[in-house]
């Protein structure tokens, strides 16, 4: 049975990939992401205009094609999503 | 001996939610999380519920001096609490319906066995014991499917506090005999096994640099 992922997960699975997956400075295609984060195209849009918007991430144009690369707001997201996801895990939830 | 334990109890419950509840409320201003901003709530009400038990004690030892804890006082801060134990294992419920669980289902037959007594803080008690009973057997699932340790420790604190919960509600029947005694100190066992786990996580913000390795 497929793993149950919150809205909260499917962000914190996104950042991960725009930070750990990716060596070189050009950043994250769509097509990238929906793989790794394994959601649909809408859903995955929708969740990064929001995250550009909120300045976890930055937009970039690159040889003709929108990129995603986490940006320094990001990574600190992501380390109290680390440290608090681990909190909630105590209690037996998922932030 | 029973005021000296209530207010060990009622301290240590006050001192456990208000820190595990602003750990919560750090947690859910950083990242927005509704898990956290229920957590916030539940713990809380629970540091709020103890307070105020604690308050009654105080103000009957120093102020009314009528030998015991004003019943209304009491029964208010039971159900403050129970408001915070209905917050944690509202919490497990979301997790557990969505997916869909049976367990749920199966705990909430219970309240037509045991909320037999028109008594307020009866109710309370026995809502507080379901709920408890449910957050620790939630807690204690997760356990098996994440295997994280810290889960072991507040699910024996849930369970130590319902089985607490329980004697204090059996105490009703056998009141002034040492279930009481016994109920408070089980529910301090349960309230300092909560916080272990939640102790050790990090809260001290650490500098960004380009190793990020250990937080995979």
């Amino acid at each position: 049975m497929a793993e149950y992922r919150t809205h909260m997960k499917i962000i914190g699975d996104i950042l991960y990939t725009t930070r750990d997956d990716l060596q070189d400075e050009d950043g994250a295609t769509v097509t990238y992401l929906i793989r790794k984060a394994n959601i649909s195209h809408s859903r995955i849009s929708r969740i990064l205009k929001t995250l550009v918007s909120q300045g976890l991430l930055e937009q970039v144009d690159s040889q003709g094609s929108n990129r995603y690369k986490i940006s320094q707001s990001g990574r600190e997201f992501l380390q109290a999503y680390h440290t608090f996801t681990k909190f909630a895990d105590n209690f037996g939830l998922n932030i | 001996m029973e005021f000296l334990l209530e207010n060990i109890l009622n301290l240590v419950g006050f001192l456990v939610g208000l820190i595990i509840g602003t750990m919560s409320l750090v947690g859910f201003r950083n990242t927005g999380s509704p898990t956290l901003f229920r957590l916030t709530i539940a713990f809380f009400s629970i540091s709020v519920g103890f307070f105020v038990i604690w308050s009654g004690y105080m103000l009957e030892d120093f102020v009314i001096q009528s030998g015991s804890i004003e019943r209304w006082i009491q029964t208010l801060g039971i159900g403050i609490q129970t408001v915070g134990y209905f917050f944690i294992a509202f919490s497990h419920s979301i997790k557990s319906f969505f997916p869909k669980s049976r367990y749920f289902r199966s705990v909430g037959v219970f309240p037509l066995f045991l909320v037999s007594s028109v008594q307020l803080e009866h109710i309370f008690r026995s809502v507080s014991f379901i709920l408890l009973a449910y957050g620790a057997i939630e807690t204690m699932l997760s356990y098996f499917e994440n295997k994280n340790k810290g889960a072991i420790s507040v699910a024996v604190g849930l369970a130590l506090l319902a089985f607490g919960e329980f004697l204090g509600w059996y105490s009703f029947v056998f009141p002034e005999s040492i279930l009481d005694h016994v109920s408070t100190i089980i529910k301090i066992g349960g309230l300092i096994l909560l916080f272990i786990p939640v102790s050790k996580v990090p809260l001290t913000k650490i500098k960004f640099d380009d190793n990020f390795d250990d937080l995979k």
